[in-house]
């Protein structure tokens, strides 16, 4: 039973030198309790489409183009008014950012930043707001939380930033959570110790996740199904295990292949893997994309490839790609 | 971070169609509206200015029959209390306006810019100079002036070096954190340690660097200027009256504000708008030259 | 907390020998004979004589700055040339006035400035946006002195609705003497209002792209809040910083207002001494309007203590 349905959501950002379309398109559907994960490289859209679900892109520019549908819980939420969605953020959707060393505000506690998110959307008294702090302050693993309370950010280490947002994200039950890059800025071990927290307390909560991330690793951690992104499309979607055993686009396909295998330890090469060996960039979506947008890069790329865009398929076992030449891709990947 | 870097940057567009010339009249204006709103204002003025002998040749000139006249066809700006040309007055006022304003500007940049470079170069320099320019700054600006016209005879010359003194210490700031934030760059730290001399590291990296926050300076205090140098002469403290200012024929018309108000209202409204120019200038030419100062205004 | 305080307070002290020092060469390295000038053109050679004791210019330079130094330890600022009263005395009598002029002039500036300043932010590059920008733009043209004459002539001669000018202390009655103000705190508030707007938008504007508004966003907190609160008590530093650059504005403004207005206060204290050329008074109030610009940057210095838990004392 999917809560959050998204729907041809297609977010365009207009700038003086033209229309960049971030998100051109995009559909998928997010179970109650179930984590998706959505992977792509910098500039793909992952981290557009998150902000469009919660319609926090910058007003001057971006726009959700008529037609998206994003329904959550049977509301479609591109249609409610401003002070609706205030509502619904930080309630029943809520969203932690990559960025732990930025996303607190430097100059309130850590205390009134978990709190006031329990009393705008609760109607408790500031009091109890401040006592339920303290209680996602301790569910966090966060030690000695009384005193942390009337600390400020500036006082806590990146890891624990880091927990103060999952506290705050998680401080009125939502039904959904957003986590976009939510360890990308963190050191590998603190990294792993904030998936582990966060999918004891998706345990806990029943909270369903939105895993955004260009890390398959953490994909291959966390996720139940996957989301494959790339120019502001969705290239592929699959269930975790059946795309890391059979991906069908060759873009997933060499994002796998920048993963070390087993026998080698990503841990000695200093970081994890990164997404770093397909060859070329991302393409500029400031102007049509004729064809597939992956051909330039792509190695099985035909000629029909650069003038007809391929639809997305289903290829049995919830498997969907978008790619002319999947029967090759298989062959290679097998 | 993040490890794939975006290609927007790289890829920006190379493929302009040829323009006409309407079109490449018109875009830079279109780009930086202030500057040419600045320059075009600014042209008109100093034109008049330097005119203003052959367009109006006598600002002194006495007539007591047409004393406080309203402004007419013949006298476009009236008359004041002396029957004097009040269009001949404003228009050999802009002369002295914006003779202090330029002079007063050039002068603080040079020796501004003299002291920054040293303060930035020697330590000891300029823990001294720095401290000196902290205790000018604590004074009011037209404070300082006066208490210098206090202890001089009045005269054009004593009012400019009586602005420049305070406005100097703001272009030495501004220098002398150019000049540190420079040296403080890998690439001067690498010219140094590869053997370049002071002086070729000044001339080839630091000026053309100072250049820029020099010249948006210098168009405020320009500003800055013009605006001390009227509030001295409207109070008594600044040009002489034999030299028709802005200021001293605002000065002269205060007993007679009620009768004659465009005595006050039309130099007042010229100093507005050359100061408004040479602002608008300013802005212009900071938000195109140096960004960084334009993100924190 | 003490302790910063206490710091800085000691390093306002260079400041203060600075403008001291300043201020004492300033007579004695003037071009010309100060002397002569001070004592007028009709001046005999005894007349000269007694402005040069009177200034105690006829003694050693060394002994002339200590007896400067000496005097002003004890709070002496020496005697005016014309009147013979201590300069402290005249200038003790003519605070008031200012300083109501001032307080009303901040007080008036501020409130107005910082909300248009965080609505122009908040309504970036729209209608509301533009007019506090061209407002801006103006009040940094326009003269106070025309400013004045302006307010003067719709509100006080066409409307009649204010008096032209004159003060009344608030010993006469709290209403006239808001009246008296009305006009000359907007005159002399017409281009700190702009400074103020204008930084208040610039650091809103940064403040507002930063990541942690867009967190308080996903809160789904009220604009009200995520402005005033978030945003402002992030941007507060640059605002109270130049609202503390802006009080030299104020006190070079106040000598013109008081003018204009014939506020009897330290700026026609000022414009008078300079045109009688009575240099000690002169003197004396670039003193204290110095020391009050120090208090007030100090003042300054220790509210960003209150305002940025991230800066340590």
């Amino acid at each position: 039973m999917s809560i959050l349905s998204v729907r041809d959501l297609a977010t365009h950002f207009h700038t003086r030198d033209g229309v960049t379309r971030a998100v051109d398109g995009v559909s998928f559907d997010l179970a109650a309790g179930e984590t998706l994960g959505i992977v792509g490289e910098s500039g793909c859209g992952k981290s557009v489409t998150a902000l469009s679900i919660m319609r926090l892109i910058p007003p001057e520019t971006a726009r959700i183009t008529p037609g998206s549908v994003v329904e959550f819980e049977g509301r479609e939420l591109t249609r409610l008014s401003e002070e609706q969605m205030r509502e619904i953020r930080g309630k029943s959707i809520s969203m932690i950012f990559q960025e732990p060393m930025t996303s607190l505000n430097p100059v309130l506690t850590v205390g009134t930043q978990i709190a006031e998110n329990v009393w705008r959307h609760t109607g408790i008294d500031k009091r109890q707001a401040r006592e339920r702090a303290k209680e996602m302050l301790d569910l966090v693993g966060i030690a000695d939380s009384q005193r942390r309370l009337d600390e400020y950010p500036h006082q806590l280490s990146g890891g624990m930033r880091q927990r103060v947002m999952i506290a705050i994200a998680l401080s009125c039950d939502p039904r959904v959570l957003i986590a976009d890059e939510p360890t990308t800025a963190l050191d590998v071990t603190i990294q792993a110790q904030i998936l582990d927290l966060m999918l004891e307390l998706k345990e806990k909560l029943g909270t369903a996740i939105i895993m955004i991330t260009h890390d398959l690793g953490v994909v291959a951690e966390t996720t139940q199904r996957v989301v494959v992104m790339y120019a502001g499309r969705k290239v592929e979607e699959a269930p975790v295990g059946e795309l890391f055993a059979r991906p069908l686009h060759p873009y997933t396909h060499g994002l796998m292949r920048a993963i070390p295998r087993l026998d080698i330890d990503a841990e000695t090469a200093g970081r994890r893997p990164r997404l770093k060996e397909i060859p070329g960039m991302v393409p500029r979506l400031d102007k049509p994309i004729m064809g597939c947008a992956f051909a330039p890069r792509c190695d099985f790329a035909t000629e029909r490839c650069r003038v007809e865009a391929p639809p997305l398929e289903d290829h049995g076992k919830g498997h969907l790609a978008a790619c002319w030449e999947v029967a090759r891709v298989q062959t290679v990947a097998a | 971070m993040v490890a794939v870097p975006s290609d927007t940057a790289l890829a920006s567009g190379t493929d302009e169609a040829p323009r006409s010339l309407a079109q490449r009249i018109w875009t830079p204006i279109r780009r930086n509206p202030t500057i040419f709103a600045g320059a075009l204002l600014l042209t008109i003025l100093v034109s008049l200015a330097i005119l203003a002998p052959w367009i109006s040749p006598d600002p002194l000139k006495q007539n007591t029959i047409n004393r406080l006249r309203p402004p007419s066809e013949k006298f476009w700006f009236g008359t004041d209390q002396f029957g004097r040309d009040n269009f001949a007055r404003t228009l050999h006022g802009a002369r002295v306006s914006l003779i202090v304003g330029i002079t007063v500007a050039a002068i603080s940049a040079v020796i501004g810019l003299a002291l920054g470079i040293l303060c930035g170069y020697f330590r000891r320099v300029d823990a001294i100079v720095m401290r000196i320019m902290d205790g000018i700054m604590a004074i009011p600006s037209i404070l300082l002036a006066i208490a210098l016209i206090t202890l001089t005879r009045p005269g054009l010359g004593i009012v400019i070096v009586a602005i420049v003194i305070p406005e100097v210490p703001r272009v030495v700031r501004v220098v002398r954190s150019v000049v540190l934030s420079i040296r403080a760059q890998p690439y001067i730290e690498s010219a140094i340690a590869g053997g370049t001399k002071g002086f070729k590291l000044l001339v080839r990296h630091i000026l053309p660097n100072t250049l820029a926050p020099l010249i948006v300076q210098a168009t405020f205090i320009c500003a800055a200027g013009m605006l001390i140098e009227a509030g001295l002469s409207f109070l008594g403290a600044g040009v002489p009256l034999e030299i028709p200012s802005w200021g001293n024929i605002i000065a002269q018309g205060r007993s007679f504000f009620l009768r004659a108000p465009w005595c006050i209202f039309i130099p007042g409204a010229f100093l507005a708008l050359t100061v408004l120019a040479v602002n608008l200038l300013g802005d212009g030419l900071r938000d195109r030259l140096d960004p960084r100062l334009a993100r924190r205004m | 907390m003490t302790a910063y305080i206490i710091r800085r307070l000691f390093a306002t002290l260079p400041v203060m020998a600075v403008v001291t020092v300043f201020v004492f060469f300033l007579l004695r390295l003037a071009p010309g004979d100060p002397a002569a000038i001070i004592a007028g053109d009709d001046a005999t050679a005894a007349d000269l004589e007694a402005v040069r004791a009177k200034l105690g210019l006829n003694l050693p330079i060394h002994e002339q700055f200590g007896l400067w130094i000496w005097r002003l330890a004890q709070g002496d600022l020496g005697v005016s040339i014309f009147s013979d009263l201590p300069v402290t005395r005249l200038i003790a009598q003519r605070v008031e006035p200012t300083l109501a002029l001032t307080l009303s002039t901040l007080f008036v500036a501020v409130s107005l400035a910082i909300p248009v300043g965080v609505i122009a932010a908040w309504q970036a590059r729209k209608l509301a946006d533009r007019a506090v920008m061209v407002f801006a733009v103006l009040g940094f043209a326009i003269p106070g002195f025309l400013a004045a004459y302006i307010l003067i002539w719709i509100f006080a001669v066409k409307l009649q609705l204010l008096p032209v000018q004159g003060y009344r202390p608030i010993g006469q009655g709290f209403w006239p003497f808001v009246e008296g103000l009305i006009l000359p705190s907007i005159a002399l508030g017409v281009t700190y209002m702009a400074l103020i707007a204008r930084i208040t938008r610039a650091s809103m504007l940064e403040v507002l792209s930063q990541d942690y508004i867009r967190t308080a966003n996903s809160k789904g907190l009220a604009t009200k809040r995520v402005l005033l609160l978030h945003a402002l008590k992030n941007a507060a530093v640059p605002i109270v910083t130049v609202i503390g650059i802006g009080i030299a504005l104020l006190i070079s403004g106040v000598v013109i207002t008081e003018t204009v207005f014939n506020i009897p206060g330290l700026g026609r204290l000022t414009v008078d001494a300079v045109l009688k050329h009575d240099y000690p008074i002169v003197q004396g109030l670039i003193m204290v309007f110095a020391a009050a610009k120090v208090l007030v940057n100090l003042m300054i210095d220790i509210s960003y203590a209150f305002l940025d838990p991230r800066i340590r004392y």
